[in-house]
Parts: structure tokens; C-alpha cells; sequence
């Protein structure tokens, strides 16, 4: 036995790492390539998880128009003090007074014809209310000061800037006022929520009819109103908070809600918070948790691919070390000693794949994202590097040193000399993991996948969020249970199918394709493992890809389904453009402009409803409006517009109607809508034909659509509401700048592109591109490696081999025969087993993971040129190792033939 | 010499590496063998021997000189078939059995399957190997596995057989077999058999010696009868 004093034997291990740097230089390097893979990938994703979630909260933050909305509770407060207490709280940046009243009414007489609305609310706001929420009112025509009207009032009163209308008081004689402008509300939701509404209430529809006035004029008109009916005015702060939060969304609404309960302690029930910062966040905290998931879902298994690569690489010169560990046994060593001289290679091989691996993405976050910590904070990125590196450190340690200590407790040192032996099937095998985790996988999908489930649970109100990590166990299940399944097969193929194979390397080996067969025959478990790493990272590869291809799908369908088209203009309310109008034939003169639909919108009731109401053309919406199938119901989106077409005055309602109304296709409905002349609102019949369940611009819940031609013939008007804008996805954001150039503040235009950043939630708008952009080049990296890298490792390792061949007599084609057809089987094999694997991948993800697609993918969208890519890699990447090893072989160096 | 000459080499020499670093390993080599010429080449270890094992063999290029095969053809002929080498350590194919081994240089020569299966088995029966030829490399002792290369070189019937120290790693009972194989080898095929040694047991089973130092062959003494 070998005894050595510690000086000794610390330079034993010395030079032990300076002999196989230098000797088994490539070895060393590719398993460091496996180690680097691991630790760039998850320094990438990590790095890049962080900096989306502060993405979200960034821009969480931007869409709220205001953080806070504190409502006073009770008659008897003062405003002015009210809003002091308010003021004087910590993370207040600014606050303004809004003062609200309700009002039975708004009337407006024109020439000889008046028009009445249903009850509304008239705002307070001060001067400096527009500078400090910008976001809160959106002009469209007229002044900025001054009393403002909401378009829909504007619509429903036929009135413009100028007129005067009159507003009803309870109780006491009305007023009038002069308007000075019209205004948008964009988030009349929540500026008039019910503040204080218990958590999980139904949320109230905005008021229809609202009126803005200063705060001055608000005094005037309605404190006459508070002191007979104090009931029917209230007093909100509206607050914008110093947005110093957590980078993460869940922390910060946790900090966000926190502060919120704190005021409300601190107004001792004379205020209530409506909180819309913290509802935004809790939104976003979803989006991060997905962000998070999809992480889990798309980084693990690359990483637990370039673990599987590593150690596949270092297990290909196994051989080798088996004998030189027999070696040093029969020369004393001790199993200590081998053990820790297998240490030492993982720790180097750890080193200095981590420097790689870090080194990486340090270029792939300066190449891809501009910034070498993919935007995230220093403390995050070195936080990642680390956790990449603790992985990296694991996958060497298991895959070089775990194995040689194995070897070295349980060989002998005659069995450390074989090389191939008639070894049994792995144990996994004759228990029949594969077909169990396989059907595993089906179980829980099936459990997971049940009505109600979902993936991500965040409660509304609860600080605390859940994912159902138990639905990872599905893909998880199912990717391994494919990977072994290819290497059971594979194992099958080479094993028993020997004759099967022999016939089919006829063309390739010739007279030789006997003796190729029984060569892999023998070799078959190396083959069998190639074959699974192959399907293991090409169903990796696959899926992802596809998954994101479908994600994209859905988010563009999201985009158009907001947008409307390319460009959409709307008409602004009080100007009436008709089909043939002077400004519909400026949209379609504008250069790169390829087609107009026009689209009249009314609002219409159903009933004591009032709904959206869409006029088309049938015979050419259902290709400007890019209409889904998955937007129908009972058909083809085709189908059902032509069955519209089909019936003048057939009209296409929502399922919830159907329901409510208990229709039947046929049955006769009767809308009241706005005639065209007399402004009043009219009934006008319709027959029902269909179901519709989304339509470009409109609302998720109800809507009507029905044929524009009979809806001008009923009403006399034949106002278009908006113009889709096809551009033919070409230059949409240079189209929609000339249009709103020339239409001045006439109509509203928006375009896909914009939408696309706004629509959904912010995991759709940035966060999934970055991410596929990262993974994907990963994997293609491991698609090479899995192919190339172990196929020409394991040809090396059989220099031997190949050299008494060439010393027999064996020319190029002969030597050749083996390694093609070697290079064949596992390649065509793995290929195979990773694309049906990658196909049932994709379904059970995009299944798995509904929750982030909104509207569900009618189909799988396939991205065709990188899967191609991918193939591409696998076999170039086999090519080139087949290549150089039959050259290699063909001419054995010399110091091989010494050696025999 | 009488016989036909299968290899001959003239002035040979062979260096490696340049400059400073240059190594000659064999220097001013003439000689010429006859079939059935049964030779020993001995010498001292680093006197050159593979190296010349090598030339012969048409494994490697001279240097200087020139090497050439009068009754065989040229280099690209030399294999599969007329020139057999054995190696000293086991020099079988791992992942295929004994008899597929002995059978490669066979298929390679192009010979049909089963005629080549055919030949291989009488081979080994030859040298009664017949009971492991199913048997894979790794599970045959040293012995064995030389044996079974000497059966390869049987099989394949070629005119010139190079055995570089076939018995170096073996004891003196299977070297004595490996030997008796080699010799029966030749005599069967009438093929010139020259066997690298550093064992004069091994050595005096064959006619003639030849022994190397420095890179040059420096006697060729032929043993009587």
C-alpha cells in the first residue's frame, strides 16, 4: 500500500491534474463544455428571471394611473384635512382632492331635439390634477380645462365643445354648464370602484355618463347638493405613491398592501384605500410566478441535459480510467487515494468549466441583451452565478468523481480491464421505469389537468401566492420516461434486431454488414445512452421551441384581438364619418395602407343591457379582422359569418346571452338602438344565428354582431365606428404615425406593434422573447454537443479499435462502415424518439400551462426553421465527428501501433 | 538466397522528429527475406526493432532507402492478406467474438461470408480454439487472445508474418504455445514468419537470427539444423 507523507501526496495529485490536462486535453475540455452549459444556461436564466421580474413591477407600476384611491368614510370630514392626514403618511409622493357627486342625469337640447341620459357622476379635480395622473383623462377634442365630458356622454348626449348641457341635482333645481372639451377615461374602472368593496365582490360597471369640473365649480354646484343629500357626494385623495419598491412583483404589492392596510390604521376608520398599485401588482406577481415556472419548466431540464452530457462525456473515457485506476491499485493506491484523485480532476474540471460557463453568459447577456447581467441587479446576477456554479461544482463531482469512486470500491482489477462484457440489462430497465414513469406521467397530467385546476393561484386580497409545482411532475414524468424509453428501443434495435440492422447496413458495409451488426450489438448500451441523450435534448429543444412558437401565436392573436389590425383608427365620439366620408379616403390613400374595413360600433340593448354592438361587412371581415376560429363557437369562423351573411337581420350574440335570454338559432331578438335622425333609441328586430365569442376590439363578456348594411337600413345612419387598417404586417408603426398625423385629433389610432407591448400581461409583451432567445441557443449548443461531441468522444476512445482494423487491412470505406453506422443508429434513433417525444411534450406544456395563453391555441404553432436548425446541428454535428474519426483511424499514429 | 524474395530493404533508415530533437531509429538497414525464411530479430529494447517490424510491414515510410515487397506487389497491396502482423499486446477487436475476429481480415479481403466463417473455424480448430469461439476477447486469458491472433494470421494465409514480441507478456507455457502456433502458421502456408524477441527460448525455435543495436542490423547468423 502506498503510504505518502501529505507534501507528497499533495504533489501526487499535482501532478496527476498537470498529466491529464495535458494528456487527455480534449476529454477535459469537453467535459468542462458539459460543466460550462450547465452553469452558463442557469447564470443566463436566473439572471435573466430577475430582471424580468423587475421588468413587471416597472411596468406594473407605469400602467396605474393612480396608486391610491382613499375614499373618506362618513359625512362630517373636511376635505382640506382629510387630505392632510392623507399627505402627511410615509411613501406619499403626491395627492390631490377629487371630489365626486351623483347625478340623476345629464340633459342636452340642440335645435329642437333633446337628448337625456341615465344617472352619472360629476368629478372635482383641481388644476394641477392633470400634471400629477396624467394618465387618469385622455383629451380627444376640445379643451383640456374646463368642463370636460366622457366620450360616451358626449355620444349618448350628441354633444360637442360649445353646447350646453344641464346637470340634475336630487332634490334640487338643475344647472347648466358649457363643455369645453371631451375626454377618454381609460381606467374608469378603477376610478370609480367601489372603494372598500369586500374582497372577491362583483366589480361595478363605470358610470356611463360623468361629467369632470373644477374643484371650484364642483363646490359650487354640489355643496348645495351635500348639505340636503350628504349620501350623494364623497370625497377621495388620490395618491401617487415614491414607487421605491421590491424588484420582485409579490414583494413589492406585499410592501405596496402593507402600506395601504397601514393608512387605513392610521385614518382609524375615517378612510378606506382602494388600492389600485397593489390589485396591478397582484397581477404582475402571477406574471413573475409564470415567469418563474416557465424558468423551472424550460431551465431545469437544460441544465439536468448538460449534467447527463458531462457525464456521458467523462463516462466515455470510463475505459480508460478503469484501467488506469487498476493500474495504480496493482502499484498500492488505496481507495482514498483514488478517490481523491478523481476529486481533484472533478474540482478542475469544475473550475474550469464554471469560468466557461460564466464567461458565457456574461457574452450571451452583452450579445442578446445588451448588458452583461441581462439587466439585472449586481447583487441578482452575482447571486445566480453562484447558485450556477454550487450546480456546475454538483454535475462534475457526479459525473467525474462519483463514478470513479464507484469503480474503485467495487471493481477488481480484472473487471476494471473489461471494456465491453455480457453485463444484464440496468437494473431501471428490467423493472420498467420508462413504461411506469410514462404512464406516471399520464396520471398526474390527468389529475393536473382536471376542471378547476390551476397552475398559479393568486388570491385576490392574499398576500400569499401558490403554484401547483405538482404539474411539473407531468413533463418531468414524461421527458424522462421518453429518454429511457429511446435508450430501451434503441438497446432493443441494436440488441435483438441485430439481423434486422445487418440487412438494413447492407448499401453501407457491404460484405461487412454482418460483422458491423455484431459490433453494435456488443456496444449497444453506449449506443442506447447516445441515442437517449440525443432524444433527450431534442425533445427539450422541440418543445420549448414550439411551446414559444405558440406562445407568440397567441400573444399576436391576443395583440390583433385588442388591436383590432395592423392599425385601427377610431372615431372620435361627436364626429360622424361614414363609409364613404372624405376621411375614410384619406386612411385608404395613405401609403402602405392595403386595405380598410370599416366597422360600425353602437351600443345596443338587450333587454335592460346595454351592449356592444359591431356592424360588418360579412363577405370581407373575416380576413381584415384576421378572425380565429376560436373566436365562434358552433363553427368555423367562416361558417358563422357566412351564416350571418346568409340573413340580412341575423345577429351574433354572446354565449352568456344565449343563456340569460334561453335563445334558440332562429329565434326572433329584438334590439333597441339610436336612430340615426332623431337620436332616440328605437326597436329594431333581429334574428338570432350564432354564437360569438370574441371579436377584435370588443369586450371578453358580451357584444353583438350583425350586418352593417341592415343595421344602416334600420337606423339611418351609417357612422363607422372604426377602420381596420391592413398594412400587410408591413411598416404598421409608420403607417399608424402618417395616419395620426393627418387625422389630427379626429380619431384615435392605434397600431399592432404598440399593442403587442400592452396587451396580456408583461410576461407576454417581453419576458418569453428574452427567454426563448437565451434557451434555444442553448440548445442548440446542447443538440451539438449530445451528437458531435459524444459520438466523436466515443470514437476516440476506440482508437484502438479502429487502428488493429486499419492494420488488418481495413480501407477507408471499410473503417468507415463501422463508425457511419454507428453515427446512424444513434443518431437516427435519438432523432427519431426526440421528435415523437417532443410532439407528446408540446401538447402536455401547452396543455399544462393554459394559463398563460389568452385566447387557447387552436393549434400547436411549429417553428419549422428552427427545428430544422436543430436537425441540421444534430447531423452536422455527427457528420463532422463521423469524419474526422474515420480519418483518424485510417491513419493510426504510430504511438497507437506501438502500443499494440 | 534461393527462395522467392518476399520483402526486401535497401539502405533504410528511419528518423524521428527534426533538428535537435531528431531520433534515429534505425539507421543503414539492408536485407531481404525469402518465403519460409523463419527469423528471430533480436536486440536490446530501443535498438530499433518495431521500428523495422514497422518498415517491413509497410505500416511505416523510410526515411531514406527504400523498402519493397518483390513477391507480393506494392504497398497498397500488402493488405488485407499477404502481410500478417501479430502484436504484443492482445490485438482483437473487443466488441466481436473470437471467431468474428478471426474471420475480419477475411470479409475484408472481401471473401464471401460463408466461406470466410468457414476458414476462420478450421483456423481455429487448427489451433484448438474451436470451443471459445463464441467467446468475447475480454473473457480469453493473454494466452488465449495471442493465440487466437496467431489463428487470424492462419486464417488469413499470408505471405509475410511479423510477430512483435507475441510472448512479452506471457509465461513461458503460453509463449511456448503462441510460438508453436506462429511456426505452425508459416510451415502450414509456406509464409516467411519474422518474430521481434528478447527471448532466446523463443528465438532458438527459428532458423535464423538476426540482432539489432543502435538503429542498425548488425549480424544475421543462421542456426543449424
Amino acid at each position: 500500500m502506498l503510504t505518502l507523507h501529505p507534501v507528497r501526496t499533495s504533489r501526487l495529485y499535482l501532478s496527476w491534474l498537470v498529466a491529464i490536462a495535458r494528456r487527455r486535453t480534449g476529454r477535459l475540455a469537453a467535459t468542462a463544455v458539459g460543466v460550462a452549459l450547465a452553469v452558463g444556461l442557469l447564470a443566463s436564466l436566473g439572471a435573466f428571471l430577475s430582471a424580468s421580474k423587475a421588468t413587471m413591477t416597472k411596468r406594473a407600476i407605469a400602467t396605474v394611473a393612480v396608486d391610491w384611491q382613499v375614499q373618506a368614510q362618513g359625512t362630517a370630514i373636511d376635505p382640506a384635512a382629510f387630505t392632510s392626514t392623507v399627505a402627511a403618511t410615509k411613501h406619499i409622493a403626491a395627492v390631490e382632492t377629487v371630489m365626486f357627486a351623483s347625478t340623476t342625469g345629464f340633459v342636452s337640447t340642440k335645435a329642437s331635439t333633446t337628448q337625456t341620459t341615465g344617472p352619472g357622476q360629476v368629478l372635482g379635480i383641481s388644476d394641477q390634477y392633470r400634471t400629477t395622473f396624467p394618465a387618469q383623462f385622455r383629451a380627444l377634442t376640445g379643451a383640456t380645462k374646463g368642463v370636460l365630458l366622457f366620450q360616451q356622454t358626449a355620444a349618448n348626449l350628441a354633444a360637442q365643445p360649445g353646447d350646453t348641457i344641464s346637470i340634475s341635482r336630487t332634490g334640487l333645481s338643475s344647472v347648466t354648464v358649457t363643455v369645453a372639451g371631451v375626454v377618454d377615461i381609460p381606467q374608469a374602472d378603477s376610478l370609480f370602484q367601489t372603494v372598500g368593496a369586500p374582497v372577491g365582490a362583483q366589480p361595478q360597471a363605470p358610470p356611463d355618463n360623468v361629467l369632470i369640473v373644477s374643484i371650484a365649480t364642483w363646490h359650487q354646484l354640489f355643496d348645495p347638493l351635500t348639505a340636503v343629500r350628504p349620501d350623494l357626494t364623497h370625497v377621495q385623495v388620490h395618491v401617487q405613491l415614491d414607487h421605491h419598491l421590491a424588484a420582485d412583483p409579490a414583494a413589492a404589492y406585499s410592501d405596496v398592501s402593507g402600506q395601504a392596510r397601514n393608512l387605513e390604521a392610521q385614518l382609524a376608520g375615517n378612510g378606506r384605500v382602494g388600492d389600485n398599485l397593489g390589485a396591478t401588482l397582484a397581477g404582475a406577481r402571477s406574471d413573475a410566478l409564470y415567469a418563474q415556472v416557465l424558468f423551472l419548466f424550460l431551465g431545469t431540464p437544460g441544465a439536468v441535459l448538460a449534467g447527463l452530457l458531462t457525464a456521458a462525456v467523462a463516462s466515455s473515457g470510463r475505459d480508460r480510467r478503469r484501467r488506469e485506476q487498476a493500474l495504480l491499485r496493482t502499484r498500492g493506491a488505496t481507495l482514498q487515494q483514488l478517490s481523491a484523485l478523481a476529486i481533484s480532476e472533478a474540482a478542475l474540471v469544475a473550475t474550469v468549466g464554471s469560468a466557461l460557463g460564466l464567461g458565457v453568459a456574461l457574452a450571451v447577456g452583452r450579445i442578446a441583451f445588451g448588458t452583461t447581467g441581462f439587466g439585472a441587479t449586481t447583487s441578482a446576477a452575482i447571486v445566480w452565478s453562484v447558485a450556477a456554479v454550487a450546480v456546475g461544482l454538483a454535475i462534475a463531482v457526479a459525473s467525474v468523481a462519483v463514478p470513479a469512486r464507484r469503480d474503485a470500491r467495487n471493481l477488481t482489477v480484472a473487471a476494471a480491464r473489461q471494456t465491453i462484457g455480457r453485463t444484464r440489462n440496468p437494473r431501471w430497465m428490467r423493472w420498467g421505469l420508462d413504461f411506469m414513469l410514462l404512464g406516471l406521467a399520464g396520471v398526474v397530467f390527468w389529475l393536473t389537468s382536471r376542471n378547476g385546476y390551476h397552475l398559479v393561484l393568486a388570491v385576490e386580497g392574499v398576500p400569499t401566492i401558490s403554484v401547483s409545482y405538482w404539474a411539473f411532475a407531468g413533463p418531468a414524468l414524461l421527458w424522462v420516461g421518453a429518454g429511457l424509453l429511446a435508450y430501451r428501443l434503441t438497446n432493443l434495435l441494436v440488441g435483438r434486431g441485430r439481423p434486422l440492422v445487418a440487412v438494413s447496413l447492407g448499401p453501407l458495409a457491404a460484405g461487412l454488414s454482418d460483422t458491423v451488426a455484431a459490433s453494435l450489438q456488443r456496444q449497444r448500451r453506449l449506443i442506447a445512452r447516445g441515442a437517449a441523450l440525443i432524444a433527450l435534448t431534442v425533445g427539450f429543444a422541440a418543445s420549448t421551441a414550439i411551446f414559444n412558437a405558440t406562445y407568440r401565436q397567441q400573444a399576436e392573436v391576443d395583440a390583433i384581438l385588442s388591436n383590432g389590425a395592423d392599425v385601427t383608427v377610431t372615431t372620435s365620439p361627436g364626429i360622424t364619418v361614414s363609409p364613404t366620408s372624405p376621411a375614410a379616403a384619406v386612411i385608404a390613400a395613405t401609403t402602405g395602407v392595403r386595405h380598410v374595413e370599416p366597422i360600425q360600433h353602437r351600443f345596443a340593448y338587450v333587454g335592460a343591457d346595454l351592449q356592444d354592438l359591431y356592424g360588418v361587412n360579412a363577405a370581407t371581415i373575416v380576413d381584415a379582422g384576421r378572425l380565429q376560429n376560436g373566436y365562434f363557437q358552433g363553427g368555423t369562423a367562416r361558417q358563422l359569418i357566412a351564416t350571418l351573411a346568409a340573413q340580412l337581420d341575423g345577429v351574433l350574440v354572446s354565449a352568456e346571452t344565449v343563456h340569460d335570454f334561453q335563445l334558440l338559432p332562429g329565434d326572433p331578438i329584438t334590439l333597441r338602438l339610436q336612430d340615426g335622425a332623431t337620436k332616440q333609441f328605437i326597436s329594431v328586430p333581429f334574428h338570432y344565428v350564432g354564437v360569438a365569442k370574441e371579436f377584435p376590439t370588443a369586450p371578453h363578456d358580451s357584444f353583438l354582431l350583425a350586418n352593417a348594411t341592415y343595421i344602416t337600413k334600420m337606423t339611418g345612419n351609417d357612422t363607422v365606428g372604426a377602420f381596420l387598417v391592413s398594412t400587410a404586417g408591413n411598416n404598421i408603426a409608420g403607417v399608424a404615425d402618417a395616419l395620426r398625423h393627418q387625422l389630427g385629433t379626429s380619431a384615435t389610432v392605434t397600431d399592432l406593434s404598440t399593442s403587442r407591448t400592452t396587451v396580456g400581461s408583461s410576461l407576454t409583451a417581453v419576458d418569453l422573447d428574452g427567454l426563448t432567445r437565451v434557451e434555444l441557443g442553448f440548445a442548440l449548443a446542447l443538440a451539438a454537443a449530445a451528437s458531435g461531441l459524444t459520438l466523436w468522444l466515443g470514437l476516440t476512445e476506440r482508437r484502438r479499435t479502429f487502428a488493429i482494423a486499419a492494420a488488418l487491412g481495413a480501407n477507408q470505406r471499410q473503417l468507415g462502415a463501422f463508425v457511419w453506422a454507428e453515427a446512424a443508429v444513434t443518431t437516427g434513433a435519438g432523432l427519431g424518439a426526440g421528435i415523437l417525444s417532443a410532439w407528446a411534450l408540446s401538447n402536455m406544456l401547452v396543455k399544462v400551462l393554459h394559463g398563460v395563453f389568452d385566447p387557447a391555441p387552436e393549434a400547436l404553432a411549429v417553428p419549422w426553421t428552427y427545428l430544422a436548425a436543430v436537425m441540421a446541428i444534430t447531423l452536422a454535428a455527427t457528420l463532422a465527428a463521423a469524419i474526422a474519426a474515420i480519418r483518424h483511424a485510417h491513419t493510426p499514429h504510430l504511438e497507437l501501433l506501438r502500443s499494440l | 538466397m534461393n527462395a522467392e524474395t518476399v520483402v526486401r530493404a535497401v539502405n533504410v533508415a528511419r528518423t524521428f522528429g527534426a533538428g535537435s530533437n531528431a531520433v534515429v531509429a534505425v539507421h543503414g538497414v539492408d536485407c531481404e527475406v525469402g518465403a519460409g525464411d523463419l527469423i528471430a530479430l533480436m536486440g536490446p529494447s530501443g535498438s530499433g526493432k518495431t521500428t523495422l517490424m514497422h518498415l517491413l510491414a509497410g505500416l511505416d515510410t523510410p526515411t531514406v532507402g527504400t523498402v519493397d515487397w518483390p513477391a507480393i506487389g506494392t504497398r497498397d497491396q500488402l493488405r488485407p492478406g499477404p502481410i500478417a502482423v501479430v502484436f504484443q499486446a492482445p490485438s482483437l477487436l473487443a466488441p466481436l467474438d473470437v471467431l468474428e475476429n478471426v474471420t475480419l481480415p477475411l470479409l475484408l479481403q472481401g471473401i464471401d461470408r460463408h466461406t470466410a466463417r468457414q476458414t476462420a473455424f478450421a483456423a481455429l480448430e487448427q489451433l484448438g480454439l474451436d470451443s471459445i469461439a463464441s467467446k468475447l476477447p475480454e473473457e480469453l486469458s493473454g494466452g488465449q487472445a495471442q493465440r487466437v491472433a496467431v489463428a487470424r494470421v492462419l486464417a488469413d494465409r499470408p505471405r509475410l508474418i511479423l510477430a512483435d514480441e507475441p510472448t512479452g507478456q506471457l509465461d513461458h507455457t503460453n509463449g511456448c504455445a503462441v510460438i508453436d502456433a506462429l511456426i505452425a502458421a508459416a510451415t502450414e502456408t509456406g509464409a516467411a514468419l519474422i518474430v521481434n524477441t528478447h527471448d532466446h527460448t523463443v528465438a532458438n525455435r527459428l532458423d535464423l537470427h538476426w540482432s539489432m543495436s543502435d538503429g542498425r542490423l548488425t549480424t544475421k547468423v543462421a542456426l543449424p539444423c
